[in-house]
């Protein structure tokens, strides 16, 4: 192999155990693939089975995944990948045995995927993005709404068709949202009274 | 005083606990076009929202849209303060997927790029967080270097700010011969500004009684926003991808990672100026070690031919011209590629599906989660310690908004 990773680097042992675990006790029934840096992909066989995978990971002594790196998707429309029209994608990490794992699920455009952010508070912002770029919505998630684009604008850019010198200005601002329960003025001055 | 008015609507505004404001996009102490609505209750925040996006520029859609080659110029314009490790990470990212592995001294003027840019932006880091506290010294001081560094750059590459100097496979210009020279002269000369930072700043009462105790990401808190980097060493994690998962020459190099405690400003401040020390000592021997040898791969699919072949041989010209009009063509595959960047964990997950576009370009930037853990490490503070935390953790817009 012939990249830009030192050769016997460390944590390489830890990554050809898991990857040996990974086909062994959870690819007798999904796929497992690897990827240009032999790192593990699986494609889990539905959203349910994407979660449950990622937490499993979580608890399992070879993997150790204690760190969620990253939560993408991507655009399949040549079904190059399966019938299905998005792949969303969730990269583990290990910060103790310094090893990634790739979770892939494919999502028809009818389809949820499940949230994340109940698990780690960094998927909140990563699956909020996902939707912006793609309309993939997450079930369970606290605050689905855009994050990079205006709340008026229509379509998600980084689908295939969406063409990419379509402009959308917009001539003003929104109001801002500040997902809080706002106090009441008159019980406030009360309590400081009592005091 | 509450009790002793008659009709306690008098005091509505004195004693409101919902007053909002809102800091930036355009706030001189807001790094760029960040925006953070807070609800006060008198000077303590209770609660805050960041609104991100003023910046997109649809970096990631127009990776889609360009040859892997032409997209290079983009990466400057993700993390603009540090753009040489961005254009390293991603000509990496691409070797990955094509199976390339770059000559040895190539590694080393990698490597050495590398941490002369993570020096820069921790000046910037460190020196803007000090301005906004009200220490202008140390800007002046920290400032003169890192033009210094950029007077290093320009002779690297002809560029300052946006560099674009890696390409898939080498780098666009050898360095200069004077460059041993002036690095050494940078290595020796600007530890010697770090002490006089250090002098005013560390054990400054002012300095630490706004920085101690501000800002406070947990151990806990940073690993569940999946925060990297200074932000997260400074919280007391031992993770540092130049020496847990090491590429290029770093596993040769000898530095330490350093690791904090209690994940506060102050914490942060002193990661980011003993990191800038671990990148002199690592600066200091890519100078002694640098190789002589071929800068360039020996492999024709990405080898852009010498300029002065181009203008005399004709297969040449041919073969320069398919690089650059049709693009280099990467098999289909997929590798997500990441670099200890100067704010964390940069990386780059490219799926190729062949030809000379990616499919999916996309771009996992630090700031990102660092600016969603702000949302909530905000929370319990005053508006002055959201300035002094937002500065400390650097948040960069283009690479936040992409």
């Amino acid at each position: 192999m012939t990249t830009s990773i030192a050769p016997k680097a460390p944590y390489l042992a830890a990554q050809e155990n898991l990857s040996k675990r990974l086909v062994e006790k959870y690819g007798t029934d999904r796929k497992v693939e690897f990827d240009k840096l032999n790192e593990p992909i699986i494609w889990a066989k539905s959203p349910e089975d994407a979660k449950v995978l990622f937490k499993s990971f979580m608890v399992d002594d070879v993997f150790k995944m204690d760190f969620l790196s990253d939560i993408t998707a991507y655009d399949n429309k040549d079904h190059e990948d399966g019938n299905k029209r998005f792949v969303v994608v969730y990269q583990q990490y290990s910060t103790t045995l310094h090893v990634r794992v790739r979770i892939k699920c494919l999502l028809d455009e009818n389809e949820e995927a499940l949230t994340l952010s109940d698990v780690f508070k960094g998927a909140n912002w990563l699956e909020r993005e996902v939707f912006d770029m793609f309309g993939i919505t997450f079930k369970g998630h606290p605050n689905m709404r855009r994050i990079l684009m205006d709340e008026r604008f229509t379509g998600h850019p980084l689908r295939k068709e969406y063409p990419i010198k379509q402009r959308e200005p917009f001539k003003d601002n929104i109001a801002f949202h500040l997902g809080a329960n706002p106090k009441s003025i008159d019980t406030h001055i009360l309590e400081g009274e009592e005091n | 005083m509450a009790a002793h008015v008659q009709d306690p609507h008098q005091l509505q505004d004195f004693y409101n606990p919902n007053v909002l404001i809102n800091l930036g996009p355009s706030h001189p102490a807001m790094h760029g076009t960040l925006r953070v609505m807070c609800r006060v209750n008198g000077e303590t925040i209770e609660d805050a929202n960041c609104e991100i996006g003023y910046l997109h520029r649809a970096i990631e859609k127009l990776g889609e849209e360009k040859t892997y080659h032409q997209w290079m110029v983009y990466t400057d314009r993700l993390n603009y303060c540090s753009a040489l490790n961005n254009n390293i990470a991603y000509a990496m990212a691409v070797e990955n997927i094509m199976n390339i592995s770059i000559t040895e001294r190539c590694m080393w003027i990698r490597v050495m790029c590398m941490e002369l840019s993570r020096i820069i932006d921790h000046i910037i880091c460190v020196a803007i967080n000090a301005l906004d506290l009200g220490a202008m010294t140390v800007f002046w001081l920290l400032y003169h270097w890192r033009e210094e560094a950029y007077t290093m750059i320009e002779s690297m590459c002809g560029m300052r700010l946006t560099t674009t100097y890696a390409r898939i496979g080498g780098m666009s210009y050898d360095i200069p011969d004077n460059l041993r020279e002036r690095l050494w002269k940078f290595c020796e000369d600007f530890p010697r500004a770090l002490d006089e930072v250090e002098g005013l700043l560390t054990s400054n009462r002012i300095w630490i009684d706004r920085t101690k105790g501000v800002g406070v990401i947990s151990k806990e808190d940073a690993l569940k926003f999946s925060i990297t980097g200074p932000c997260l060493r400074a919280s007391g994690v031992d993770h540092d991808l130049r020496r847990d998962r090491p590429y290029y020459v770093y596993p040769e190099l000898d530095f330490d990672v350093v690791v904090g405690s209690n994940g506060d400003v102050y914490d942060r401040y002193l990661i980011r100026l003993e990191e800038m020390r671990q990148s002199i000592r690592i600066l200091k021997q890519c100078n002694d070690r640098m190789p002589e040898g071929p800068l360039w791969v020996d492999d024709k699919r990405v080898q852009i031919p010498e300029k002065i072949d181009v203008y005399t041989k004709m297969e040449v010209l041919i073969h320069h011209f398919k690089i650059f009009m049709e693009g280099i063509d990467v098999p289909k595959g997929e590798a997500f590629t990441c670099v200890e960047g100067p704010n964390g964990e940069l990386g780059f997950y490219i799926v190729s599906r062949g030809g000379p576009k990616a499919w999916r370009m996309r771009v996992k930037s630090p700031s990102f989660m660092l600016f969603q853990s702000f949302e909530a490490s905000v929370k319990g503070g005053k508006i002055p310690d959201a300035v002094a935390h937002l500065g400390s953790v650097n948040i960069i817009a283009g690479e936040l908004d992409r």
